[in-house]
């Protein structure tokens, strides 16, 4: 009997390194045949199908339609290149760091400012100066977001697709109007709104306090009424947080938190539950970027709308006007130079950054992209849109998303920081002193 | 034996009914979450039935990943997980606990550190280590690491209940002339299998419940995915598909669950088997 | 030649795959280094940091209530348990056996989801059971600085509950009735015969869920990542979250894996003192085991 165990186990240890053997020599040959690619435009013309690996997101209307239309574009323009898929995750960057740290980064990936410069240093990333120029992406990104297309040493490293991207303070006009209160203009009316909204039932503004990036687009929403530069001159090192405009700023935030200008829960809340409760009208206002106007005018109509961000005083207020928070990234598509095909992966990624593009403006009604690929969408922009477009041309400053940050160190200090913030247990001064040791961090 | 009091047999007995539904509801809750949209799932119904039941959540998680090849993989993967991991324990904790030899403690020791090290922090050398023994691309590049993790905590399990059997069955086999190995194999092996069924089924669900390794190591190839990565298709920067999560968690969780309920039969019978032989 | 036949499958495949990266692990604490560019080596700069850094204390202080509520919940629950499922007089055994081990089945993602949803302050299914029973004890449970790594170290000790359960089982099963029988003879009630025989004897069990319950708490993470992000703010940083965050959050790799060797270290000191502690029980076995052979004799 035990022998019958002893030889039941051996079997089946067998049978699985079999399977895995298959595993193993399915690959390798897919391997081979990609090796014997030399030139990309010989492969072009035999029948021989090259297949790049590609890291990209995944997972909703905004990160699937435009990768599903950009496959089968490329389809049509590239018959022979076939994409594998690697879905992002969630994960702050660590799959894409541990793959470049073992070499085995995919042939095309997307990537942020951050992970570029440290890919930089090791010579991860290709330079796509050469392919831009041939490709002739360079010269149709639009004139505002050339900034985007080149890193700080003036190389391209990757293919922006997003544009200039702004932090939106939406509201919900019918609510504000039930209620019998204007759009305030300053803090001290903003606060006169938390009260009259909580006492009849209605959250303030929803917020989804568990993501870092928002609550630091709060702070620096509220920061940028005080000195336009918000974090962005903090990550850059051109202020300090012990600044009178940064303690302000810390000070409006807490004072807004502990008049209730939040849900009790705010730090465990995610996006979908916030988004949730401002679309069914549970919430007054809401903090996103503007990619949301899409989604907000479908369920809420006529009745929503953005105002500029409140500011200590109407002064401030006129003066914030042209200065918003957010601002776009040198991000997209970036190409693994080690890749047995990264001429052929960059001439694809260009391309696939450019169908992005045009996916957005058809079909995600987001005119706000990099480059001008010529299509408009079908139908008009929303009037949220439109009075954002009608804007944009006057904005003198922005800021970062915190994607689009430099420091890493920062970066995790400031969204850590803020979303402290929004906890009535915790003080602008106990802030102000953890971002200030954080800040002397990254300098070191 | 007596039990004190009728009262308090009552009283017990409604504690043990109750806790039972609280270690149940999680799964009614699952299955009803799999059927929601956001919407019903943060706002309207959070813990009830669901008001329509969203069929299309199984229908995309069905067409957005290749479920059949997942599930495949899940399998084989566990299983040879289980098989490896079990057998190397047992006969690595057998030696460290009968057999004399210098430095025994300190192998033990050395082993269970594998117990304590999380997993995000090995993760990068980890990696180099399966891409240098040209691992990649096979399903051994999960099989032997989730072993080698799973390694300590077994063989842990297995050094407590060796502990446990008294000396002389093995002195008796002994005098009886079998080797070692007879020994191990007709004396031992048998006389652990309540560990051996309990380890079998920890060992399982962790090879298959996990996540990190996994989309490391398989991320990138489609033919080797396993479940644990489903939900890597419902979950953006921004929002997340929760009811689509629902599903393909219930699509993963389900099978472990049946392999449980039948197996759970198995490990009391071999549990009374070893019982019998007694200590 | 035995030994090493014996020894060898398993050392080889765990020093390969774990026991070499903890190595590196150990060596890259000493280096400042970002996870893919050249490492620098820094002595002991990282470790001196941890020492200065807020953070760590937290951290550390988490880790302590984690264990401690992980350890006293399931060892207390798992024993009551496994015993009443090994009663013969319990009716419905088999169905009690299966759901105390359901949590342990299923996904960690759907189990915080559920407790996120129950422990929600406006909505959640907790404070409105409190409000029913007319108890104005209405908390943030989730979202208050002081109170939040309690809630999370509940939900942990909830779900693996049962692993300790099945372990417990097993271990009884494993258990001669001839004790019970000597026990029934000198007449003791069942709560006596398990404290005196049943618990004793399975001391070898007991350190092992004990290695597991501390060790687990030293070493949780997915609850905070899921849960809390670490939140509200900082306050559910755990020591592997942590290093989680400073390596590829913040992208400085020596540091988290200082914090990571910190760890390994205290859980190696948890299993020192655990042994030592039950280096004692041990010699009360052999006490009840030699007064079974007593007994037989007699008889």
């Amino acid at each position: 009997m035990k022998k019958r165990l002893l030889s039941v186990l051996l079997a089946a240890t067998m049978a699985a390194s079999l399977m895995a053997g298959c595993g193993s020599q399915t690959t390798t040959t897919t391997d081979t045949s990609a090796a014997g690619v030399a030139e990309t435009e010989s492969t072009k013309e035999s029948g021989d199908k090259v297949k790049l690996s590609i890291y990209a997101q995944y997972a909703d209307d905004d990160t699937r339609i435009p990768y599903d239309y950009a496959v089968e574009q490329l389809a049509k323009e590239y018959p022979n290149v076939e994409l594998e898929l690697i879905v992002q995750s969630q994960d702050d960057g660590m799959t894409l760091s541990t793959l470049a740290a073992s070499n085995n980064l995919p042939d095309i990936f997307q990537a942020g400012t951050e992970i570029i410069n440290s890919l930089r240093e090791t010579n991860q990333v290709m330079i796509l100066n050469d392919v831009a120029k041939e490709t002739g992406f360079e010269d149709k990104v639009y004139d505002s977001c050339k900034e985007l297309l080149y890193a700080d040493d003036g190389n391209i490293y990757a293919f922006p697709y997003a544009g200039q991207e702004y932090v939106l303070w939406y509201y919900n006009k019918a609510i504000f109007k039930a209620c019998g209160l204007e759009v305030p203009k300053t803090y001290e009316e903003l606060l006169k709104c938390i009260e009259v909204f909580n006492s009849s039932g209605i959250t303030p503004m929803s917020m989804f306090g568990q993501e870092g990036w928002v609550t630091t687009a709060m702070y620096d929403a509220i920061a940028t009424r005080y000195t336009a530069g918000g974090i962005k001159d903090l990550d850059e090192g051109k202020a300090q947080i012990t600044d009178q405009a940064y303690v302000d700023a810390a000070n409006t935030m807490s004072q807004l938190v502990n008049a209730g200008m939040f849900s009790a829960d705010v730090s465990n809340t995610n996006y979908d539950q916030a988004s949730a409760l401002f679309l069914e009208r549970g919430a007054a206002m809401f903090l996103n970027g503007q990619w949301y106007i899409e989604d907000a005018t479908k369920a809420l109509g006529e009745d929503v709308g953005w105002m500029y961000y409140p500011a200590p005083d109407e002064a401030s207020y006129e003066a914030g006007k042209t200065v918003f928070a957010g601002g776009g990234s040198t991000s997209g598509y970036a190409v693994n130079p080690d890749s047995e095909n990264a001429e052929l992966a960059a001439e694809v990624a260009a391309f696939i950054s450019e169908k992005y593009c045009e996916a957005k403006v058809l079909y995600r009604s987001n005119p706000l992209v990099a480059v001008d690929t010529g299509v408009t969408a079908e139908t008009e922009l929303t009037p949220m849109m439109q009075e954002l477009s009608d804007v944009i041309p006057t904005i003198t400053s922005t800021t970062k998303f915190t994607w689009g940050l430099t420091n890493s160190i920062f970066n995790t200090g400031i969204m850590d920081q803020t979303k402290f913030l929004l906890s009535t247990q915790y003080t602008a001064d106990e802030f102000v002193e953890e971002m200030d040791s954080v800040i002397k961090r990254m300098n070191d | 034996m007596k039990t004190k009091s009728k009262a308090g047999r009552i009283i017990f007995s409604i504690f043990l009914w109750a806790y039972a539904v609280f270690s149940l509801y999680p799964l009614v809750w699952m299955i009803f979450y799999s059927f929601k949209n956001n919407q019903e799932i943060f706002v309207t119904n959070p813990y009830g039935i669901p008001t329509t039941f969203r069929w299309e959540n199984y229908v995309n998680a069905w067409n957005k990943y290749d479920v059949p090849t997942y599930f495949f993989n899940s399998i084989l993967v566990a299983t040879g997980t289980v098989i490896i991991t079990l057998l190397c324990a047992l006969l690595f904790s057998y030696a460290t606990c009968r057999m004399e030899f210098k430095g025994r403690g300190a192998l033990a020791i050395l082993v269970s550190t594998g117990m304590f090290i999380p997993v995000q922090a090995i993760l990068i050398p980890l990696v180099k280590i399966v891409q240098g023994l040209q691992l990649s691309d096979t399903r051994w590049s999960l099989i032997l690491p989730y072993v080698a993790i799973n390694l300590a905590f077994s063989t842990m399990v297995y050094h407590g209940f060796l502990k446990g059997i008294p000396l002389e069955l093995e002195e008796a086999a002994c005098i009886d002339g079998a080797n070692i190995y007879q020994t191990f194999f007709k004396i031992i092996a048998p006389l652990v299998r309540p560990a051996t069924a309990t380890l079998a089924i920890y060992v399982f669900l962790a090879a298959w419940n996990e996540f990190i390794l996994a989309n490391v190591l398989v991320g990138s190839n489609a033919a080797l995915k396993t479940l644990p990565l489903g939900v890597l298709f419902f979950q953006g920067q921004f929002t997340t598909d929760w009811g689509g999560m629902g599903a393909t968690m219930v699509i993963a969780s389900l099978p472990a669950i049946l392999i449980y309920i039948i197996f759970s039969d198995k490990v009391e019978k071999a549990m009374t088997i070893g019982g019998a032989v007694k200590g | 030649m035995a030994i090493a036949c014996f020894t060898l499958p398993a050392l080889i495949i765990f020093v390969t795959f774990v026991f070499i990266p903890i190595i590196q692990v150990f060596i890259y604490s000493f280096t400042k280094w970002n996870g893919i560019s050249g490492a620098v080596f820094t002595g002991l700069a990282n470790y001196m940091r941890l020492f200065t850094d807020n953070l760590f204390y937290t951290s550390n202080k988490n880790m302590i209530i984690f264990a401690v509520i992980v350890t006293v919940y399931q060892m207390i629950l798992a024993t009551i348990f496994a015993l009443a499922v090994s009663n013969t007089k319990i009716k419905a055994r088999k169905f009690f056996r299966v759901a105390y081990f359901i949590p342990v089945v299923l996904s960690v993602t759907v189990v915080c989801q559920l407790w996120l949803s129950i422990f929600n302050t406006e909505s959640g299914l907790f404070n409105q059971i409190l409000k029913s029973m007319g108890i104005d004890f209405r908390q943030n449970w989730l979202s208050d600085r002081y109170k939040s790594i309690y809630v999370i170290a509940f939900v942990n000790a909830w779900q693996w509950m049962g692993y300790q359960f099945a372990l417990i089982c097993a271990g009884i099963k494993s258990i001669s009735t001839d004790y019970y029988e000597a026990a029934q003879i000198d007449g003791a009630t069942t709560v006596v015969a398990h404290r005196k025989i049943t618990i004793p004897l399975l001391a070898e069990t007991y350190k092992s869920c004990l290695v597991i319950a501390i060790t687990g708490g030293i070493k949780a993470f997915t609850e905070m990542f899921i849960m809390t992000k670490g939140g509200p703010g900082t306050s559910t940083y755990t020591l592997a979250y942590m290093m989680y965050s400073a390596a590829f959050r913040s992208k400085e790799y020596g540091y988290g894996l200082a914090s990571a060797s910190i760890l390994v270290l205290e859980c190696l000191m948890a299993i020192v003192v655990i042994n030592a502690l039950f280096k004692k029980s041990e010699a009360d076995v052999v006490k009840t085991r030699k007064f079974r052979i007593r007994k037989e004799k007699t008889a």
